[in-house]
C-alpha cells in the first residue's frame, strides 16, 4: 500500500479537476480513428454470412473485384503466408471464414476499395455457395449428445496469461470453457441448514454500445504492421499482430487515440486481423469502419442461465450457497473463458460463506460471439446472487439490509480461501445505502426500495509499466500504456505524477496508447488503471526524483544524504532548486530531460491476486405501474467503496455511468435470437437506457478509507455499480408486489405477466 | 447503417412538376420529404431508389393555415413546426400534445407530417389521431387534385393509396368545436410506440353525443369501428361501465399480432388501460 499522505493532505489528488479531454471532446476536436486518414488510404467493407452454420462450397468474387474503383476482394482463400487465426485465450477465430461460417454475421470476404461506398456497393457481387448444416443456438442444443460441433480441434493458446483455468475448446464437445470452486462441504451445510431458497435465473445476452463502433486502420509495408484501432488493450492486440504476421514485437505498432467508450467490448483483439491482412494483400492502408449493427454482430455479453441455492442457520449466518451456471458463449472463445472463471468467483458475493460450489460452464453455439463486458461476468451472477439474499431473508424474517450486514465480509478476513484478504468497509457502505434511501421509512405507495451488492475479483493481472520524461523547463509528460476510454486516465494520471513531483496539475501532460512509444501496459480494464498504472506513476515520478537528487548532489558538490526533498525540487542547506534548474544545471544548458520508469509484476504488494476487491453497494426505490408493468426508478443511490478517489468527480462519474447501464439490464436490455437470426440488431431495436430513464433523484457516494493496494490507498472503480442493478430491480419488485422474477431485464410485459399469474393462483 | 448508396436529388418548383418527375422515376424514384424513415430505412440497405424528389422545394407547401372548418396543415410542415404553431394550439390542442411527443426533438425537427403519413409506418402517431379527428389529406398528380380520408390514405404497413406519381400536399383537420373533448395517449418503451390511442369525444354536458376511437401502433394501420364507437356514446356513467367492452372490441378490430414490442395479448391488455387512460384525460 503506498499510503503516506492521509486525506486533507493532497494538493492535486483527491481533487475534482475538470477533465483534461473534456473541451475537445464536447466542441468535436478530439481525435479519434475514425478522424484519422492515411496517405494512399484504402476502404474495406464486409461482407457477413447470411448462415448461422454452414459450409463454404465457393466464393466468386470476380464480379465484385472488376467494378471500378475497387482493388480487391479478400476470402479466406487468400490467407496463404500468414497465421489466420487469433483468440485472446485459444486461437480459435480466422479473421475471415475459412470454409465454413459460424454465424449470421460472420465476416466471409471483404471489398477493398477507394472509398467506403465503392466497396460497400461491390458487396453484393460476390457470389457465395453455401450448404446449410445444423446450426447449434441454444445451452441445450449445444448439450445434446448428438450436436454438431462448431470446433472440432484443439487450438493453440493465446495471450491470455493469469488464467488458472484449462480451456476445453475443442476437446470433443461443445464446451467452451468449464470452471469449478470448492470449498467446504456443500451438502452437508445444506442437510443442516435452517432455511434454504433456491431458484433458476437468467440474465440476457448484451450488447456494450460504445458509441464509437469498431475502427481500424492498418499499414502493413516492409517496415513491419501499423494499426490505429480503437482497441482497449493496444499491447494484447499486438500479441496477435505479431502472431498473424510472424513479426517480432518491435516490427508492430498499434496506435490508439481517444477511445469512444469500450466497456469491455473492446478489450481484446477485434477488426484489426482483418484490416492489416487486407492492407497485406492489397499493399495500402486500408481503414475498416464498423456500423453499430455490424458491431453488433462483432461481440455481445455471454448470457448466464443460473440455479442457485443458499442456507442460513437458526441465526440467520449464511452457511452454504452452491451454483450451476450455463453460459452461451457464441461461435468464438474470444474473452469468454476469463468471464467463466470470474463470473463463478464473483458467485460468491461479498460474503463470507464457509461452504461454497459453484460450477460454470460455457458453451459454443452459432451466435455471435460473446466476450468481455464491463463488470466481466458479475451482473450475470449477482442477479441470483442478490435476489437470493433478499428471498432468503424474506424467508426468515429478517431486514434484507440487516441480514446483508450481518453476513458481509470483513476488512482483513480471508473470506476467498487462497485469494487477497477483502479489503473495505462494507458495513459502512451498506449504511450510506441506507441511509440514502431511508431505508426505516415505508416506500410510497406503489413504490418500494432494494439494496444490494457486489464485490468482484478486479485489476486483472499486475504487469505494468510506464515511463514519465521530466523536461528542463520543469514540465512532465507521461508516457503510459493506459487508453483514454472516456474513464478519465489522461486526467487521473497527471494527477497522481503532479502531487509527487509536487508541480501544477497543468505542467503534467499525456501521451498514451501507442505501443511504439509506450511502455508496456497488459490492459485497460478490469477498473484496473488507477490501482496499477497509478501505482506505477508514483514509482516512475519517485525514481525520476531520486534521479534528480543525484544530479543536485553532483551540480551542488553534495552528498545526496544532504539534499532534502520539497514540493517542486529540493532543498540542500540554504539552497533551494526546482527540477526545471537542477536539470539545466546537470547539462549545463536549459534543455535535456530526465526518464523516471516504473515496472509492477505480480509481486509485492501486488503478489496476491486480486490486485483489489472492487465493492459496490447499490439503492434503488422505483415506482411499479402494475396496469402496463412498467418499472420507473425514482431514486438510485450508489457507494463506491474505492479507498481514495484520485477524482472525485471521475469517479462518481463512473459510478452514475455503471449504475445506469445496470439499470439497462434491469429493465429493458437483452439481444433478442429468433432461431438464428438476431432479431433485435439495431439501436433502433435494441432498446438502450436513455435520459428519460435514469432517476429522478441521484446519491453518489465515495467511502475513503485509503485502504487499497492503489496509489494512496485507492483501489478501482467504474463497473462496480453496474452489477447489483438487475438485482435491485428484481427484489423492488418483489418488495412491493410480492412476485419474485428471476429472467432480467424485467421489462414491462414480463413484470405485468408475472404479476397476472400471481393474481390468477 | 450502412454508406447510402449513390442517388440523385430533384427539386421540383410546383407540385404539377414533382408529380411529373414521378412519373418520369417510376419505382426507381421516390418522394423525399423529411427523410427520416425513409433515409433511415436507405442506409439500412432495405429500400434502394436512384432518385429522390424532393418535395420541399415546392414553395408553399410548408404553411399552416385557418380555415372556415378546417385546419389546413401543409405536407412539408416538420412536427416542430406544428408543436409550436400558435394556430395548432388554438384550434386543435390535441395534435398539438401528440406532436409535442412524436419521437426525439431531431425527428420532429426534420421530420413532416406529411412524409410521416405517406410512409404509412405503422406506428404513426399522427395516423391514429388524424383518423380519430376526421382529417383527410389532399393529394395531386398529373389528373388533378382529389381528397381521401385517413382511412382512405392507409391500405396497410407501408401503402397508401397515392400513385406513384401522385403527392400529398396536405392535411385538413376539422376545427375543434366546443364539445369536443379529445385525447392520444401512448405506451411506449422503444424507439416506436407499442401502442397509440386516439379519444375523440363530442359531449354535451354528462352525456357523450358521439365517439370515435382509434387504436395505432399494434396493426398494420389504425384501426377503428363504428360499433366500437357506439359502444362509447351515451351517458359519462354509462360509457364508463362500458369502456372494457369498447376496448374488447377495439383489439378485436386491431388484431395484434406478437413481435419485439409485446405478445397479442398483452396489446390488447393495453388498448383497455389506454382506452381507459384516454377516456379520464379526454374528459379532464
Amino acid at each position: 500500500m503506498q499510503q503516506e499522505k492521509k486525506k486533507g493532505d493532497f494538493r492535486v489528488v483527491n481533487h475534482a479537476i475538470p477533465r483534461r479531454d473534456g473541451r475537445a471532446k464536447v466542441t468535436g476536436r478530439a481525435t479519434y480513428v475514425s478522424d484519422v486518414k492515411l496517405v494512399g488510404m484504402a476502404w474495406a467493407k464486409v461482407l457477413r454470412s447470411p448462415y448461422p452454420h454452414a459450409k463454404i462450397i465457393s466464393i466468386d468474387t470476380s464480379k465484385a473485384a472488376a467494378r471500378p474503383g475497387v482493388y480487391g476482394v479478400l476470402t479466406g482463400n487468400d490467407l496463404e503466408g500468414i497465421n489466420p487465426y487469433y483468440g485472446h485465450a485459444v486461437k480459435d477465430h480466422p479473421l475471415l471464414a475459412i470454409g465454413k461460417v459460424r454465424y449470421v454475421g460472420e465476416p466471409v470476404a471483404a471489398v477493398v476499395a477507394v472509398d467506403e461506398r465503392t466497396a460497400f456497393e461491390a458487396l453484393e457481387f460476390i457470389e457465395v455457395k453455401y450448404e446449410e448444416l445444423k446450426p447449434v443456438l441454444t445451452h441445450d442444443e449445444a448439450m445434446a449428445k448428438d450436436a454438431p460441433l462448431l470446433h472440432d480441434r484443439v487450438f493453440e493458446a493465446g495471450a491470455l496469461r493469469g488464467f488458472e483455468g484449462d480451456t476445453t475448446a475443442g476437446k470433443g464437445s461443445n464446451i467452451c470453457q468449464a470452471h469449478h470452486i470448492q470449498w467446504g462441504n456443500v451438502e452437508e451445510a445444506f442437510k443442516n441448514a435452517a432455511a434454504v431458497v433456491e431458484g433458476e435465473y437468467y440474465f440476457p445476452m448484451t450488447y456494450a454500445y460504445a458509441m464509437e463502433a469498431y475502427v481500424a486502420i492498418a499499414d502493413v509495408n516492409d517496415n513491419g504492421v501499423t494499426v490505429y484501432s480503437s482497441a482497449q488493450h493496444p499491447f494484447m492486440v499486438r500479441h496477435d499482430l505479431k502472431a498473424i504476421f510472424n513479426l517480432p514485437v518491435s516490427q508492430v505498432r498499434l496506435v490508439v487515440p481517444f477511445v469512444g467508450g469500450g466497456y469491455g467490448s473492446k478489450s481484446y483483439t477485434k477488426i484489426e486481423p482483418l484490416a492489416a491482412a487486407c492492407s497485406w494483400k492489397f499493399k495500402r492502408p486500408v481503414k475498416l469502419q464498423l456500423t453499430i449493427e455490424e458491431a453488433m454482430l462483432t461481440t455481445r455479453s455471454d448470457d448466464a442461465l443460473t440455479w442457485m441455492r443458499t442456507a442460513v442457520d437458526a441465526n440467520g449466518k449464511i452457511i452454504a450457497r452452491q451454483a450451476k451456471i450455463l453460459m452461451n458463449t457464441g461461435a468464438y472463445a474470444e474473452n469468454s473463458p476469463l468471464v467463466v472463471e470470474k463470473s463463478t468467483n464473483r458467485c460468491v458475493g461479498p460474503y463470507s460463506i464457509p461452504n461454497v460450489q459453484i460450477d460454470n460452464y460455457s458453451f459454443y453455439t452459432n451466435t455471435v460471439p460473446a466476450s468481455s463486458y464491463r463488470g466481466f461476468g458479475c451482473a450475470q451472477v449477482t442477479l441470483p446472487g442478490e435476489s437470493q439474499i433478499d428471498e432468503l431473508a424474506a424467508k426468515i424474517g429478517k431486514d434484507s439490509y440487516e441480514f446483508r450486514v450481518m453476513n458481509a465480509a470483513k476488512n482483513g478476513e480471508e473470506f476467498f480461501p487462497k485469494m487477497r484478504p477483502f479489503e473495505g468497509s462494507l458495513k459502512q457502505d451498506l449504511d450510506i445505502a441506507a441511509k440514502a434511501l431511508r431505508w426505516n421509512e415505508p416506500a410510497p405507495k406503489g413504490r418500494a426500495k432494494s439494496i444490494a451488492c457486489s464485490t468482484s475479483d478486479a485489476g486483472a493481472y499486475p504487469l505494468t509499466s510506464t515511463a514519465i520524461r521530466v523536461h528542463a523547463d520543469g514540465s512532465v509528460t507521461i508516457l503510459t500504456g493506459s487508453t483514454e476510454l472516456g474513464q478519465g486516465s489522461h486526467t487521473v494520471l497527471p494527477q497522481i505524477a503532479a502531487e509527487e513531483l509536487g508541480i501544477p496539475f497543468d505542467k503534467v501532460h499525456v501521451m498514451s496508447s501507442d505501443t511504439a512509444i509506450t511502455p508496456y501496459d497488459r490492459s485497460t480494464g478490469a477498473s484496473r488503471t488507477t490501482t496499477l498504472m497509478g501505482s506505477a506513476m508514483i514509482d516512475a515520478c519517485r525514481e525520476a526524483i531520486q534521479q534528480m537528487v543525484a544530479m543536485a548532489a553532483d551540480v551542488l558538490k553534495v552528498k545526496t544524504e544532504q539534499i532534502q526533498v520539497i514540493p517542486g525540487g529540493i532543498r540542500a542547506g540554504e539552497i533551494q532548486l526546482n527540477w526545471s534548474q537542477i536539470i539545466s544545471k546537470y547539462y549545463a544548458l536549459p534543455d535535456g530531460e530526465v526518464i523516471g520508469r516504473a515496472y509492477i509484476r505480480k509481486a509485492g504488494r501486488f503478489a496476491q491476486i486480486p490486485v483489489f476487491w472492487e465493492t459496490v453497494s447499490t439503492g434503488v426505490e422505483v415506482a411499479i405501474d402494475e396496469e402496463t408493468g412498467k418499472i420507473d426508478v425514482e431514486k438510485l443511490v450508489t457507494v463506491g467503496d474505492v479507498g481514495l478517489a484520485i477524482n472525485p468527480a471521475l469517479a462518481e462519474g463512473q459510478d452514475i455511468g455503471a449504475a445506469t447501464m445496470g439499470l439497462g439490464t434491469g429493465l429493458y436490455e437483452e439481444l433478442v435470437y429468433e432461431g438464428s437470426q438476431l432479431m433485435n440488431g439495431s439501436i433502433l431495436e435494441y432498446r438502450l437506457p436513455r435520459f428519460k430513464d435514469t432517476a429522478k433523484e441521484i446519491e453518489l457516494n465515495l467511502v475513503e478509507n485509503q485502504d487499497g493496494a492503489g496509489p494512496y490507498g485507492a483501489k478501482g472503480g467504474g463497473e462496480g455499480s453496474l452489477n447489483s442493478m438487475a438485482a435491485n430491480i428484481a427484489n423492488a419488485v418483489a418488495r412491493a408486489t410480492g412476485v419474485r422474477i428471476r429472467h432480467a431485464p424485467l421489462t414491462p410485459e414480463r413484470v405485468w405477466r408475472a404479476l397476472k399469474e400471481q393474481k390468477a393462483k | 447503417m450502412m454508406p447510402l448508396r449513390r442517388f440523385t436529388i430533384d427539386q421540383p418548383k410546383s407540385v404539377k412538376e414533382a408529380a411529373e418527375m414521378l412519373a418520369h422515376h417510376g419505382e426507381n424514384g421516390r418522394l423525399y420529404a423529411g427523410g427520416t424513415e425513409l433515409l433511415l430505412a436507405m442506409k439500412h440497405d432495405l429500400l434502394r431508389y436512384e432518385h429522390l424528389v424532393d418535395v420541399k422545394t415546392v414553395p408553399d407547401l410548408n404553411t399552416i393555415s385557418v380555415g372556415n372548418n378546417n385546419l389546413h396543415i401543409g405536407a412539408t410542415v416538420t412536427h416542430r413546426a406544428v408543436e409550436r404553431s400558435a394556430e395548432a394550439r388554438e384550434h386543435c390542442p390535441v395534435l398539438v400534445d401528440m406532436e409535442h411527443n412524436v419521437a426525439n426533438v431531431r425527428v420532429r425537427a426534420t421530420g413532416t407530417l406529411g412524409g410521416n403519413l405517406c410512409f404509412a409506418e405503422p406506428h404513426s402517431d399522427p395516423a391514429a389521431l388524424l383518423l380519430a379527428l376526421g382529417a383527410h389529406v389532399h393529394v395531386a398528380g398529373k389528373n388533378g387534385e382529389r381528397k381521401l380520408n385517413i382511412d382512405e390514405l392507409i391500405q396497410g404497413a407501408y401503402e397508401t393509396a397515392i400513385a406513384p406519381d401522385e403527392l400529398m400536399t396536405g392535411v385538413d383537420i376539422p376545427l375543434a368545436a366546443k364539445s369536443r373533448r379529445a385525447a392520444y395517449m401512448k405506451f411506449q418503451i422503444k424507439e416506436r410506440p407499442t401502442l397509440g390511442l386516439a379519444l375523440v369525444l363530442d359531449v354535451d354536458g354528462g352525456n357523450i353525443k358521439s365517439a370515435r376511437a382509434v387504436v395505432g401502433s399494434i396493426s398494420p394501420k389504425p384501426a377503428r369501428s363504428d360499433q366500437v364507437d357506439k359502444i362509447l356514446a351515451g351517458s359519462r356513467a354509462d360509457v364508463e361501465k362500458r369502456l372494457a367492452d369498447a376496448a374488447q372490441e377495439l383489439a378485436k378490430v386491431a388484431d395484434p399480432v406478437d413481435d419485439l414490442e409485446g405478445s397479442a395479448e398483452y396489446k390488447r391488455h393495453l388498448v383497455g388501460v389506454f382506452l381507459k387512460r384516454a377516456f379520464i384525460k379526454a374528459l379532464s
